[in-house]
This record gives C-alpha cells, structure tokens and sequence, in this order.
C-alpha cells in the first residue's frame, strides 16, 4: 500500500454521515484513555502526596444539593400536568425554603413573596406581553 | 448612517434596559455576563433582531462592567474578568476610598470599551473580507485552529482541553447529518426527540445557569456579604486628573483587552490576568500594586471592557465566538435565522452598523447609570442568593421551552447539561472548550465532508490547499507549542516554590 492510499478515507453517499463521527470517536477513546491512564499512573507514583479523588467540596450540604436535584426533577416532571403557574409557585418557595435553610416566620414570609412576585412577573412578561408559550 | 435610522426607539430602550439589568447581575457574585444572557435570550424569540441585538450588547456591556462592584467591595471578583480587579480594588475599600476605586474602575471600563470597539469597527470587515475567499478546507482548519488555542491557553492540562474539545464536537454530531439526512449516534427510543441533536440553549444555558446553582447548592448557598463597607472617607476622591499618569496604561491594557477577546473561546478572566502582570511589569512601582493603586484597577477593569469589541470580532467575520458570552450570541442569531460567518458584514450591513451603535450606546449607558448612581449598585451586593437562584431557575426553565415553542425535552436537555456543568470541573473537562466544540461541531463536519468531496477522500488536502492551509497550520503548532512550553514554566515555576 503506498502513502497516498493510506491517507484516502472512502466515501460513499450512503455513509458520509458516519465518516465524522467515526473519527471523532476514535480521537476521544485514544485521549481519553491516554488522560485516564496517565491519572491513575500519577495517583500510585506518589500516593502520600495526594489526597484522594475527592468529587465533593468538604463539608459539602448534603440536604441543599439533593434537595435541590429532587426538586428540579420534580420541577420538569409535573410541570406539564399541573401547569405553569401553580407548579412554578411552589416550586419557588420549597426552593426558596431549602436555601435559607429554615422554617422560622420570616423565611417563609420570603419564600412565598420571592414564588409569587416571581411567578406572575414570569407569566406576565414571557405569556402576556412577549407571548412566548409557558409549560 | 444616522443612529436612529437603523436603532428604533424600543432598540435604544432595550438597550439601557440591558445595560441596568447587566450590571445588577454582574454585581450578584457567581452571576455572570454569560449567565445574563443565556437567561434572556428566549425573550428575544419575539423581538425583532435589531432590537433583541440591543438588549443583549446591553446585558454583556453591562454583566462584564457590573463584576467590578463586588469585586471592589468585598473582594469577590462578580464575574470572572473582574478577577484582579479585586487586587487593588478592595485594599482601596479598605482604606476608605470605595467610591474612588468604583469611579476609577468605571471610566476605566468606558475607555476599554470605546477603545475595542474602534478596532471592531475597521478590524472585523477586514477580516470578513479576507474569510470569504476560503474554502471548506480553510474553514475546517480555522475550526481547528479555535479549538487548540483554547485548549492552550485555558488553565489545567492541554489535552484535557483538546478532550473537553472534541467531547463537546461528538455531543454536537448526535442527530441527523444533512447531507444524506442519515441519524447517528442517537440512544435508541430517543430517535423523535433527538432528530436535530440537542438545542443550542438549553445546553448553553444548562452549562453555565443550572451547573453554578448545583455548585453554590452543595456549598451551602452561602450569602458572602454581610460585610461593612465604607464607600467614602476622607478627602481623597476621585478625580479625571487620575488618567493623567495612566495613558499608557489605559492604551496597552484595552489593546491586550481587545486581543485576548479575539482568541476564540478564552475569556475575561484571562484578559484582566494578562493585562494586570503587564501594568505590575511596566509600572514604576511594581511593588505599590496590590495595596490598593488605582493603576491595577484601570489595567483589570479597562482590559475586560476591551474584551468584549475583541470577542465579536472573530464572531463577525468567521462565525466562530471568541468566548463563552459571544457564544451564547450565536444562539440570538440563529433564532433569527441569521447566520454568522464571512458574510454577515456585508449581507447585513443595517445589522452590523446596529451592534457598533448599540455597544457605543450601552458604554455610555453604563457609564451614566454606574457612575452617578454607583452607591445604588453597590447595594446589590447584598441580595441574597436565596433569593436569586430560585428566579434563574424559573426563569432557565421557561426559556428552555419556549425556545423550540414549547418542548418539553428542551427542559429535559437543560437538566442533564446543567449536571453535566457540575460535574465537567470537578473532572477536569474545561467547559469553555467544551462548548466550543459542542457550537462548531456540526460545522466541522460539514467543512471537513466537503474538503474530502472535493478531494476524493484524500486527506493530503488538508496540507496541501495552499498558502493559507499553510499558515493556518503553523497558528495551530504554534498555539500547542506555546501551551507546551508555558505549562513546563509553571511547572518549574511551582518547583521552585515548592523547594523555596
């Protein structure tokens, strides 16, 4: 096989579109591995220097972050079934709720103002005024 | 062309109302330009282009100039281009001189904005002019070209950036190639939902809204600010005079501004960082920066505003974002139908004249509203995030809908890249990179099947085109030599730290 043959891809109509991503994934699963592979060598060469992998911040908030992934899922999941506006109330003040992080007057007193002047300002601006489609 | 026959009133409107906007979510740390933007794009689905151009050049012009305001005050940095303004900003603060800090950071912004956006204005149909004559092989390779420079400059390793690259291509290629309007890479049971691939905006706005709200939930939604700041003490204010001493300066730090801009995809954090270790190299007093020298502050805050004319410039002319912000402007224009490239310039030139107008009116917009009102913004820095974060939800999640009109998989879209946004850091894919790839994707490949087309499959084309393949060959192995080598001083820079 000579030079030039080696750098000819053969093209088809009928499998141009996967001519691309062929090679793209080739590139990924090389460099990925290459990166992992240099990761792991680094972390056994001086294992009393690093700390290991640690995906969260220490301390993390455990109760914020969770409740926070719980409630967007909900969120997304009932939105179309109960519709915009009642959803998107309570959703703001539950969220709203978990970030102050307590049920004293005040918080709620806020949790409820920040749902409901959201909401409407929300409704009214992207539904009524621009006219854009609401879940 | 008179200003009002291509601006209508409501463009102007809108415009300031971006600006005020702008700067309100720049001054909220860990709320950005970009993050602005990507909010309100959706509400510009219904406005004419001209107008939603007016809105959006308000909330960058006005995102990246309100950062200065935390930054000074409390010593975060509001968006990342305010980094070193933090440097001598809040050691003036401290000192009492808040307000003269603020004033000096402002003007300083307002000239690196006028400054890039004179080189916009005759560099980008320049540029244009010359892109148009390329054919796909130029325009695969300038792609290219983007990608690895991003990679080398972007901090952390290089081939992670090259990786986070590519990752952000293959994410942009599931869907259906045009050509042949053959599917690929779609997970089965997904085929109605993912004919087109995902949606620009709910990724865009999925990445940088949603992965930051996750970032500030598992670090407690810690508001930063109950400190007490003293915006004026004493009699040292703030005089024009200050500018006196700082020509140079203001020069060389909007000129380093505006070129760091046009490299695609790196952002304001690297242009404030840049123009600050040239300030503390030129300057007289090096030792003086840090505690508190208006020279720090006009380096940071006038190379950040220059950012912004340098990051259109390649968006103009190429059709490639020259950082994150500009990338999300892509989205505006293609909701418009409108697309970016070598011949956008002349195709559109009402358009064209529209952004130079509406970045000289939302320069001087921000100047006026920071400037007179500036103990007004400096209250903003105490919102509390429990307040904010709930309203960008909200607001991400509508926009995400309505951007298709109504689909609820666009929302869906919008969580699993918001996720994706928390996870990439943590990892060490580089989300700049990322989203990079993930918009020139689908480009790249078109470019590179019809550079084979015309060769037969033969990937000498590549090389062989002519002069400016060449050229643009030599820009990549320079951009990845120069990463090579940087990364080998920081190295032995540590090293050194390290056994000192």
């Amino acid at each position: 096989m000579d030079v030039k043959e080696f750098f000819t891809i053969e093209m088809s109509y009928s499998t141009y579109h996967l001519v691309f991503p062929r090679i793209i994934m080739f590139i990924l699963i090389v460099m990925g591995s290459f990166l992992l592979i240099r990761t792991l060598v680094k972390k056994s060469k001086d294992r009393e220097n690093s700390a290991p992998f640690k995906f969260f911040t220490n301390h993390y908030d455990r109760v914020k972050f969770y409740g926070t992934i719980i409630l967007l899922t909900t969120y997304a999941a009932v939105l179309q079934h109960i519709g915009f506006v009642l959803t998107s109330i309570i959703f703001m003040i539950l969220l709203t709720l978990l970030f102050i992080g307590n049920l004293r007057k005040k918080s709620i007193l806020v949790s409820i103002t920040n749902g409901l002047t959201t909401t409407i300002v929300v409704w009214y601006v992207f539904g009524q005024l621009f006219d854009i489609t609401l879940p | 062309m008179p200003i009002f026959e291509v601006l209508t009133p409501m463009s102007v409107l809108l415009c300031f109302l971006g600006v005020f906007i702008g700067i309100i979510m720049g001054a909220i740390p860990g709320m950005t330009a970009t993050m602005a933007i990507a909010i309100f794009l959706p509400l510009t689905y219904s406005l004419d282009m001209i107008d939603s151009i007016g809105l959006l050049i308000g909330l960058y012009v006005g995102g990246i100039s309100g950062g200065l305001v935390p930054a000074m005050l409390l010593n975060i940095p509001g968006t990342p281009s305010s980094l070193c303004t933090t440097f001598d900003g809040y050691p003036m603060t401290k000192k009492g001189e808040g307000e003269k800090a603020l004033k000096v950071g402002i003007t300083a912004s307002i000239i690196g904005g006028f400054f890039s956006l004179t080189i916009l204005y005759f560099f980008a149909p320049m540029l244009a002019s010359v892109a148009i004559n390329f054919s796909s092989v130029e325009k695969f390779l300038i792609i290219v070209f983007a990608l690895t420079i991003i990679a080398s400059i972007s901090k952390g390793s290089l081939l992670a950036g090259i990786f986070s690259g590519i990752l952000g291509i293959f994410i942009s290629l599931i869907g259906t190639f045009t050509d042949n309007n053959e599917m690929r890479l779609v997970p089965p049971g997904l085929e109605d939902e993912l004919v087109y691939g995902f949606s620009l905006l709910p990724v865009l706005i999925g990445l940088f809204a949603i992965g930051q709200l996750l970032q500030e939930a598992e670090e407690g939604m810690e508001t930063a600010s109950h400190q007490k700041f003293d915006l004026q003490k004493g009699k040292n204010k703030f005089s024009f005079k200050l500018f006196k001493n700082q020509k140079v300066n203001v020069v060389r730090s909007s000129i380093i501004g505006t070129f760091v801009g046009m490299l695609p995809g790196v952002g304001g954090s690297a242009a404030s960082i840049t123009a600050y270790s040239q300030a503390k190299n030129f300057s007289k007093n090096p030792e003086k920066l840090g505690t508190g020298e208006p020279e720090g502050l006009v380096a940071s805050e006038s190379a950040n505003n220059g950012l912004i004319g340098g990051a259109l410039i390649p968006l103009l002319s190429l059709g490639i974002p020259g950082d994150s912000t500009t990338a999300i402007l892509i989205g505006a224009f293609l909701l418009q139908g409108i697309e970016v490239g070598p011949l956008f310039i002349t195709s559109n030139p009402d358009l064209w004249s529209g952004i130079i107008f509406a970045l000289l009116i939302a320069n001087l917009v921000m100047f006026t509203l920071m400037f007179f009102s500036i103990k007004y913004f400096a209250k903003i820095v105490l919102i509390p995030k429990y307040v904010i974060f709930p309203i960008i939800v909200v607001a991400c999640v509508v926009g995400s809908y309505a951007i298709n009109n109504g689909i609820m998989f666009d929302v869906w879209t919008l969580l699993l890249f918001g996720l994706f946004g928390y996870i990439f850091p943590k990892i060490g894919v580089q989300i700049p990179a990322f989203l990079i790839g993930f918009i020139l994707g689908t480009q790249a490949e078109k470019y590179f099947i019809d550079s084979l087309k015309g060769s037969g499959g033969d990937l000498t084309i590549f090389f062989t085109k002519g002069p400016i393949a060449i050229v643009l060959w030599i820009l990549i192995l320079a951009s990845l030599i120069y990463a090579v080598i940087d990364s080998r001083k920081t190295k032995k820079k540590a090293e050194n730290q390290q056994a000192a």
